[in-house]
């Protein structure tokens, strides 16, 4: 695929490297000469430095022949103008705006074909506290992703010794669970992936991801690790984006308190959020932490735009007796080396954004993508259409399957008749063996290494007698 | 050999400098778009992206048949193009696309489109019907080729 994105900047680059590495051919357009040199040396792409939003500046980045466009600059106004000169002078199929202000999704008209063209807009910032909102909900859980309109979770949780399935085998699950259904898509021990089988034995420490329907995670969870206390007072680090965000979506269901180093942001932030503690400080004092009763705290996030600083923090307040903490950290090295060690979930708001991104790139009708374990591993949620002839995925049985190894479907998700596309989705059906797959089905699949993905789209591709 | 109503000289490219599938698409809506009275290229482009999306229709050997059901046809439309040089067409064998045909087909498709969709494929299967394809220097010659079987 080609693909033109604008900007270099956090979100710019990372998904730069996340989709380099595949077979695309990537054009990045700054302003910045520096970040385009740093990108270039790293990867293989080519850049141009310019105004993104110029039509010659796109013309020079192959806008005639792109596929896709990924406009991610700082402004939303750029990646607005960008996406409409895209679409008036080189018809580039699809386009993607990162709009941070929700003045513009508020009015969703101003998106269509008429006014900016924008087939798809996102706002990483809001990924990453939705995401970081499902953390604080599920207090057990590593993840918690959403597929098929929220029908269906994906969740990731580190099973502990007295958990009532760990030491027996992945099939005993329907036995302790007879009235629910739920699949154990993989198993990561000490970092390794392992295919699950019937009688695979789960091992205390292991990191299960499991797909339920969205109601029955919990009784899940509760068979891997015994029920945690759920969250109740939160302490943010960090009155950024994300934080201010965070606080302002979590403070009518948990006592929330905000710490920011800048005495005017805080002061502004205590005015707009009226129902957390706003405190001016730093997060990494450890008086201040002492004194905001720090022990008390289920759950500390340190989310300021300072890996370092971030990672000083949350390590001081696990010391400190927080319950769980949480860093935010940019720098991928910095999260490998964290994860599961002292900081109980490291998290790189790229990786958690760079799906919404991947659901466009993936061949087929895909309708949503989460990048799992930094990158490694993927689930995805296909549309499947067609018939027996067409295609190889419909009218076939889950075993019939000829998948690779390494790639489980986990959950599959029909609608309520084939007659009335666009009603919202309804049945959710767990896979096993024996579950016929029907067209215009959502089938979710995770797959353990992301080596696999091209062989999978491949798979769920419909023939060429597909009209 | 062909109807006139499904493929003629004014619906082919010979020789076109294209880079992309994308632009490739484009030409061939542009050409099936021609003088048609209710069919517009943005439309006819989008139907076709749309339908590569659910799987290319890269046969292989640098032949591809990107199709697609659209309303504003009442019978099938074909249009062909033979690009200077190979487009990187996601085909299954990987090869660059030079040779490309077009179909439009209208929204109830029918064993009809089935057979003549099978019958390019075959018809392009043949290793000596690419290779005239290939020499052939103007739309009237790549049109003879077509209609040879």
């Amino acid at each position: 695929m080609k693909i033109i994105i604008l900007g270099a900047g956090q979100v710019g680059s990372s998904v730069a490297e996340s989709l380099v590495s595949e077979s695309n051919e990537i054009n990045v357009v700054d302003t910045d000469v520096g970040l385009l040199r740093q990108l270039q040396d790293r990867l293989d792409l080519r850049t141009v430095v310019g105004n993104a939003a110029l039509p010659s500046v796109l013309r020079q980045a192959g806008a005639e022949d792109a596929d896709l466009l990924i406009a991610v600059t700082q402004s939303d106004q750029t990646n607005l103008c960008a996406c409409r000169t895209a679409e008036t002078l080189f018809k580039i199929p699809t386009k993607i705006a990162r709009l941070r202000s929700s003045d513009y999704t508020q009015h969703p008209e101003l998106l269509d074909n008429k006014n900016f063209c924008v087939d798809f807009s996102i706002c990483p910032e809001q990924i990453v506290t939705d995401y970081l909102l499902k953390l604080i909900e599920y207090p057990e859980a590593l993840q918690v992703l959403k597929f098929a309109e929220g029908l269906v979770s994906l969740v990731a949780a580190r099973t502990v010794p007295g958990g009532p399935l760990v030491g027996k085998p992945v099939s005993d699950l329907r036995q302790h669970l007879p009235q629910i259904d739920a699949r154990i898509a993989a198993i990561y021990r000490r970092d390794q992936p392992i295919v699950p089988e019937g009688d695979t034995l789960i091992e205390a420490g292991d990191e299960v991801f499991y797909l339920a329907a969205t109601r029955d995670i919990r009784r899940v969870m509760s068979e891997l690790r015994h029920r945690d206390q759920p969250t109740r007072r939160i302490l943010i680090a960090g009155g950024g984006n994300i934080g201010s965000r965070l606080a302002g979506a979590a403070q009518d269901r948990y006592q929330v308190k905000l710490i920011e180093l800048d005495e005017l942001r805080a002061k502004g932030l205590g005015a707009t959020l009226d129902r957390t503690l706003v405190l001016h400080g730093d997060a990494t004092d450890e008086k201040l932490l002492a004194a905001e009763n720090i022990d008390e705290m289920d759950f500390f996030l340190a989310l300021t735009n300072d890996d370092e600083n971030n990672i000083m923090a949350a390590l001081l307040a696990k010391s400190l007796g927080a319950r769980r903490v949480l860093a935010l950290i940019n720098r991928r090295a910095y999260a490998d080396l964290l994860q599961a060690d002292r900081i109980d979930i490291a998290i790189s708001p790229a990786q958690i954004s760079i799906g919404s991104l991947l659901a466009h790139v993936r061949r087929g009708d895909v309708a949503a993508v989460h990048s799992l374990r930094r990158g490694a591993a993927e689930a995805l949620e296909f549309v499947v259409h067609g018939d027996r002839s067409t295609s190889k995925v419909v009218g076939r049985r889950i075993c019939e399957l000829d998948l690779p190894r390494g790639a489980t479907i986990g959950a599959v998700v029909r609608g309520p008749s084939p007659d009335t596309p666009g009603a919202p989705l309804g049945q959710v059906l767990i896979a096993h063996g024996d579950t016929l797959i029907e067209p215009e089905d959502h089938v979710i699949i995770f797959i353990a290494h992301k080596e696999l993905v091209p062989k999978v789209e491949r798979y769920f591709q419909v023939g060429l007698a597909f009209f | 050999m062909f109807s006139p109503d499904l493929i003629n000289e004014a619906r082919i490219g010979c020789g076109l400098e294209i880079a992309s599938k994308k632009r490739l698409l484009e030409m061939l809506a542009d050409l099936l778009a021609g003088d048609h009275p209710r069919l517009h290229t943005e439309s006819i482009f989008e139907r076709l992206l749309e339908r590569e999306r659910l799987g290319s229709t890269g046969l292989g050997h640098g032949i591809a048949l990107p199709h697609a059901r659209i309303r504003e046809v009442t019978q099938v439309q074909g249009a062909f193009v033979k690009t200077a040089s190979g487009v990187d067409y996601d085909a299954a064998d990987g090869e660059p696309v030079d040779l490309a045909f077009a179909l439009l087909v209208p929204e109830a498709a029918n064993e009809e489109h089935l057979r003549l969709l099978a019958h390019l494929a075959s018809l392009f299967s043949d290793p000596s019907i690419r290779a005239q394809l290939r020499e052939a220097d103007s739309p009237a010659a790549l049109l003879r080729v077509l209609n040879s079987r």
